[in-house]
């Protein structure tokens, strides 16, 4: 569970990014935080894994109070917390394997960090990772060489080896087409029901949104402005969301 | 090391991942044999190294200062060096155009003379200048034609190849409609191939004079005229005051050169 | 006045640009042909010349095929192993060197010293390093060594650094949010990410150093070029026809393996 109160952040030019935001997200559920560029979504989700740190408030991810943590009780709390990122964020020159293989870098004995040497049970839950994806036949080939979508894939099967709680991902359909956004979309769902992970997603699309989540954030200036199921969302609402430039923004995107 | 022994691996579902066997261990092996036998061939000896190599700052420090003297008498063989280098650079890169013409593969339809131009071309690239530069002076005697004829044969090999690739991965749309037009190889070559390698061509020549000046500075060694004449001449009587005086104004006029290039081909491209 | 003709008018007028970069080039080209001197050309130049031309195409095969330590296979393999090893040092003193004068990694100051002493590095001919060396070592291929492992660095970290600079940081990030510390961040974000390209142009730079560990024979420091400027001087063209052709084709062969393995290895 994850539970803002209170919480704000201001960054250090003095600019506030989120204004008093109470929200709590049960685990299990797949949420999509809408609204403009700029308006906090990707600062909401960054705050979650201490990617941000908050100003004010208090913010609890599976009962932990996230702004007390230190050194390495963060990198704790990012361990059970997978992110997904807009530009997929992979190393280029290896192989998708190895790709994922990094996610369990973290909790290896020194000497095997240093040679880059896994065990064979890492491997297989690697490899597993990757076929849950449907990728386990792109395994062996570097990365540069996959498409966008299937990067994307990779970088999903890397945030499943982590066996995280809660999955964070920021725009991850932004920099792929209409056809591989709804794929991945679609992995998303799927992982949020088989595995009953949280899944928060910022989006840009909204038709994307309204179909695949169940619950809808809509943030307008670092203020949460709805908050309901996606069914539930009406014109009226989404323009409110985007201060009446749902137009432009798609347009703009 | 399981990475060494595991060909495959089977997943919980079933799955069979066929593992590639790492050649990584079997490079560094031929590496450490290769760096061994060189350590070898070549006498290398950390020992020798670390007790000998104040001598290497002794020289240095003799170096130090330059002998601001000295300055007068370079100039003229600098600006020899210099022009060694342009005129060879100039005229070797007019002459590698018609060579790469003849080279390119798509264009030429005569294999035979594509692949010896080919050839040729290789053949001169690999022969190094300075030998270049010791055999022009047993023809054209000391002096710096001789060595303005090392930088020339060296420019068309290196600004011919670069040059005969670009042609090859040219786009031949424009040359085929030129063609169908009725152009002739050589003016399609000339309306449609030459406005898109042009800039690239300017820039490798450009960026060649940059290289042989370097080069040139050294060609003296041999005889070849320029600044190494000098240079050579400080180096056998250890006056190392005006080696350093020699190797202050290089650095500057390569420097110099350098930017002016890089300025030039930014604007080209 | 229609339409055609107003637009004949905006056409863009460079025959000023033109006329301008035409004088420059012939003013350079004037200047730089009073370096031609003929009047060294030597009566019997072309006799020279053919005996040289006689001499390189029928080679003298006992030499090329002699497989002690005066024939051309062996001095090859000295010359090889100079290259070789001057790479290897040279490749990892670069990286310090490079990290040193990367401005994304340390302050811009001491970033600007390292790059201006590596410029006067590269500089330096390989010939000069190679006299100077001579006075450490003694004549002989180490000499060589040492010579193109200082050369190898002044080029190498300029690579190095153009490749640090390139650096994709957004994989740190990702990192990051997977846990990881400094040490793994480099690690497994930044080494991979280098040690392929590093490799490449550690590759283009033995092959370079090949040609460059060719001539250094001619001032004592080992390989290939010291009997090579002897026969020379001793007029024995049939010798330096064999010595020619060995260097040659090591070096296309060097030339098209490096090749092939760098495109393997950026391309995977």
């Amino acid at each position: 569970m994850i539970k803002f109160q209170n919480v704000q952040k201001k960054y250090d030019n003095g600019y506030v990014a989120l204004k008093d935001i109470n929200l709590t997200i049960d685990q299990g559920e797949y949420v999509a935080v809408i609204g403009l560029s700029g308006a906090g979504k990707s600062t909401l989700l960054r705050c979650v894994n201490r990617m941000h740190d908050i100003s004010t408030g208090s913010l609890l991810v599976n009962d932990v109070e996230v702004s007390k943590l230190k050194g390495s009780e963060i990198r704790n709390l990012r361990r059970g917390i997978g992110m997904i990122f807009q530009s997929f964020n992979l190393v280029n020159r290896i192989s998708s394997l190895k790709n994922v293989l990094v996610s369990f870098v973290p909790d290896m004995p020194m000497w095997r960090k240093v040679l880059g040497l896994y065990t064979k049970q890492q491997k297989i839950e690697a490899l597993e990772a990757l076929d849950r994806m449907n990728i386990l036949d792109k395994a062996f080939i570097r990365v540069d060489q996959l498409s966008g979508g299937q990067q994307q894939r990779v970088a999903l099967a890397r945030t499943l080896a982590q066996k995280p709680s809660i999955i964070l991902a920021d725009e991850p359909v932004a920099s792929l087409d209409p056809i591989t956004a709804k794929q991945v979309m679609t992995d998303f769902q799927r992982i949020n029901k088989e595995m009953n992970m949280t899944v928060i997603i910022n989006i840009h699309h909204v038709d994307l949104a309204l179909e695949y989540a169940t619950r809808i954030v809509g943030i307008r200036s670092g203020e949460i402005v709805y908050d309901g199921p996606a069914s539930e969302v009406t014109d009226e609402i989404l323009d409110h969301i985007y201060n009446g430039k749902l137009e432009e923004e798609l347009t703009g995107n | 090391m399981n990475m060494l022994k595991a060909k495959s691996i089977t997943l919980p579902n079933g799955k069979i991942v066929p593992f590639k066997r790492s050649k990584a261990p079997w490079i560094i092996l031929a590496l450490l044999i290769c760096f061994y036998y060189s350590v070898q061939i070549t006498g290398f000896d950390l020992q020798i190294l670390t007790k000998r190599i104040g001598q290497f700052w002794v020289i240095i420090g003799d170096m130090i200062p330059p002998n601001w003297n000295y300055l007068n008498k370079l100039w003229q063989p600098l600006f020899d060096t210099i022009k060694m280098s342009l005129l060879g650079s100039l005229l070797g890169s007019v002459f590698a155009l018609p060579l790469a013409y003849f080279a390119s593969s798509n264009i030429g339809k005569n294999q035979f003379v594509v692949t010896a131009t080919k050839f040729i071309l290789s053949l001169l690239r690999t022969l190094p200048t300075l030998v270049a530069a010791l055999i022009a002076t047993f023809i054209f005697g000391i002096g710096t034609m001789a060595g303005t004829v090392a930088i020339f044969l060296f420019t068309i090999a290196y600004v011919g190849k670069l040059l005969y690739e670009q042609i090859e991965n040219a786009d031949l749309k424009a040359f085929e409609a030129m063609q169908s037009m009725g152009h002739s190889t050589f003016s399609a070559f000339r309306y449609a191939i030459m406005p898109q390698i042009m800039p690239n061509y300017l820039s490798n020549s450009i960026f060649c004079f940059e290289g042989n000046v370097r080069y040139a500075a050294i060609l003296g060694y041999v005889g070849a005229g320029g600044i190494g004449l000098l240079l050579n001449e400080s180096l056998g009587w250890r006056n190392y005051a005006n080696v350093g005086m020699i190797l202050l104004l290089l650095a500057v006029a390569v420097f110099i050169i350098e930017n002016a290039s890089e300025y030039l081909r930014k604007k080209l491209l | 006045m229609n339409t055609v003709e107003k637009q004949l008018l905006n056409e863009p007028k460079r025959i000023v640009q033109n006329v301008i970069t035409a004088v420059i080039v012939i003013v350079f080209l004037m200047w730089s042909l009073t370096a031609v001197d003929l009047s060294n050309f030597t009566s019997n130049g072309v006799d020279i010349a053919k005996n040289i031309l006689h001499g390189i195409v029928t080679p003298n095969t006992d030499l090329l095929f002699t497989f002690n330590t005066n024939g051309v296979p062996y001095l090859l393999l000295e010359t090889m192993a100079i290259a070789f090893l001057g790479t290897i040092v040279g490749a990892i003193l670069a990286i310090p060197l490079a990290f040193l004068s990367a401005s994304n990694i340390v302050p811009k100051p001491i970033a600007f010293i390292i790059r201006l002493l590596l410029i006067f590095v590269r500089t330096i001919p390989a010939i000069v390093y190679g006299l100077m060396f001579i006075r450490v070592t003694g004549p002989g291929p180490f000499a060589g060594v040492l010579t193109m492992a200082l050369t190898s660095i002044g080029m190498l970290s300029k690579l190095f650094v153009d490749i640090i600079e390139d650096l994709e940081v957004n994989i740190l990030e990702s990192l990051e949010s997977i846990g990881c510390t400094t040490f793994e961040k480099i690690r497994y974000g930044i080494i991979p990410q280098l040690s392929a390209m590093f490799l490449s142009v550690a590759i283009y730079r033995f092959d370079m150093n090949l040609r460059d560990a060719a001539i250094l024979g001619l001032v004592g420091a080992g390989g290939i070029g010291a009997p090579l400027i002897f026969a020379m001087n001793g007029y024995k063209w049939s010798e330096v026809g064999s010595i020619l052709i060995g260097l040659m084709v090591l070096i296309l062969l060097i030339e098209f393996f490096s090749n092939k393995i760098r495109n393997k290895i950026v391309r995977g």
